[in-house]
């Protein structure tokens, strides 16, 4: 199988202090793929590598065949990606951002974007600032998946997600993987790792482990949250 | 590009108005004051004509503010020239900063647009808002001479308002670059910076030694009184005024470009 991501030797480094260290990672086509670690461990610079937010780094970084420097606006037209924080213009309803998203890309998403809220649950008429972090996450899943891209990068998605919505979440994961999708799933929750994804790997300073399967236990997990070395 | 640049335009639209109302207003009823004030103003005129270095600074051993022109130089000059700097600053400073500062650029960066592009499109909107604000004071100060019943200068007003308006985008283009440096809205520099120039320029014209470096700020070339009073524009000044420009909107293009994106 292709793979949708692909990351040689990825270092980058804030001045002084250690950001990630001689990454290689691979993704394949139609993995749900989970990415564990510590809070500061490397998985957001990582992610933010490759999505072009983090510049000055030094290896190479595949997304879908195409280079993440040179083809950058290529690829993220084909990918959706929702922050650990999700954040929009404040002023704005619901229902301007999912369209602006939309409209930036150039695609009338509006079908899809309606089943994605229905089935979170999301009030469109409403103002962005009213909105609770739950809330504005449920806005950010839309964004990332109405225009049903081939790569979904998500950043802790299910925090302040209530579990039936978590639960609807990861159905329609589900669903668009089946269609032919792949899933980068950032998360500390190990039962999320354990239920969907079918691969997993682990960052800990900077540095990544691939695990031989993502059923892992629990014991296990928190052992590479305490270990000072993996 | 259009997406964004409409958004962007609607995010600040509140500000624009209010901004263009206030100065636009305020120079409206400055206008009107003339009228009251008439009288009183022959003797200030002598005064003010007679107080050397002074008189220079604020272009009133050429003009007289006893008449429309010479007060609309010297007062609405004043209002117009600080608050469209001010306008021009606050606009540009903010608007590449804030999306750090409001963590809203993880949401429009991972949209399918080059850097580049969103820089363009910002730096359309701070154009064509100066252009609107410009055009909403004009009114205003237009409508002030109609009011008044008076002949309005028209070969003088439009050549400050377009001065005006290229001083606006110099002070604009710094801000700009200083924009796409720093994560957090910087209105204070902005406004700094702003008053600045304008102590340059006004101190400049009352100290003999500094004269000849008042090509430097902005305001040299966009002074009321010069125009009014039918000075030639200081080609050095504008010539400065579009390296400034240049280099704070090419910088922001470069560095934006190059820079890592607070989450």
């Amino acid at each position: 199988m292709a793979n949708v991501i692909d990351i040689r030797n990825l270092t980058k480094s804030y001045g002084k202090n250690r950001g990630i260290i001689d990454v290689t990672l691979s993704v394949e086509s139609g993995d749900i793929f989970g990415f564990l670690g510590p809070n500061g461990a490397g998985k957001s610079t990582t992610i933010r590598s490759v999505l072009g937010f983090l510049k000055g780094y030094s290896g190479e970084i595949r997304v879908l065949g195409m280079d993440s420097v040179k083809e950058h606006e290529k690829i993220l037209a084909n990918v959706g990606y929702m922050p650990s924080e999700a954040w929009f213009y404040s002023s704005m309803r619901v229902r301007d951002v999912i369209r602006y998203a939309a409209n930036v890309r150039g695609l009338d998403c509006s079908e899809e974007a309606e089943k994605i809220c229905e089935k979170l649950k999301v009030d469109t008429s409403r103002k962005i600032k009213e909105l609770s972090l739950g809330n504005r996450k449920k806005v950010s899943i839309v964004c990332a998946m109405q225009h049903r891209p081939k790569l979904f990068v998500f950043d802790e998605p299910t925090s302040g997600l209530d579990p039936l919505i978590q639960r609807n979440f990861f159905e329609l994961i589900h669903e668009y993987v089946e269609e032919g999708a792949t899933c980068l799933l950032s998360t500390h929750v190990l039962s999320e790792v354990n239920k969907y994804c079918k691969t997993a790997a682990i960052m800990r300073e900077g540095k990544l482990k691939m695990l031989k399967s993502p059923k892992i236990d629990e014991d296990m997990f928190l052992k590479f949250y305490e270990e000072e070395n993996i | 590009m259009k997406t964004i640049f409409l958004g962007e335009l609607r995010l600040n639209l509140k500000a624009l108005f209010i901004w263009s109302i206030v100065i636009g207003s305020f120079g409206f009823i400055c206008i009107l004051l003339y009228e009251s004030m008439q009288g009183d103003m022959r003797e200030m005129a002598d005064a003010f004509s007679s107080m050397g270095a002074f008189s220079d600074a604020f272009g009133m051993s050429t003009l007289s503010i006893a008449t429309l022109k010479g007060y609309f130089a010297a007062e609405i000059g004043t209002i117009h020239s600080l608050g469209s700097g001010m306008f021009a600053a606050v606009t540009a400073i903010g608007i590449l900063s804030k999306e750090e500062e409001g963590h809203t650029g993880e949401f429009l960066l991972s949209l399918p647009i080059t850097r580049k592009k969103v820089v363009l499109s910002k730096g359309l909107c701070v154009l064509f808002s100066l252009i609107i604000f410009t055009c909403i004071c004009a009114f205003f100060y237009s409508m002030g001479f109609i009011v008044l019943d008076e002949e309005l200068p028209a070969k003088e007003f439009l050549k400050f308002m377009y001065y005006q308006f290229l001083m606006n985008i110099e002070i604009a283009g710094i801000c700009f670059g200083i924009s796409s440096i720093s994560g957090k809205n910087r209105m204070g520099i902005g406004i700094g910076i702003a008053i600045l120039f304008y102590g340059f320029d006004l101190i400049g014209r009352i100290i003999p030694d500094l004269k000849e470096y008042l090509f430097l700020g902005p305001y040299s070339y966009a002074n009321a009184s010069a125009i009014f009073s039918g000075a030639d524009t200081p080609e050095k000044a504008v010539a400065m005024a579009a390296f400034l420009t240049s280099v704070g909107i090419l910088f922001a293009f470069l560095y934006y470009d190059r820079r890592d994106l607070a989450s």
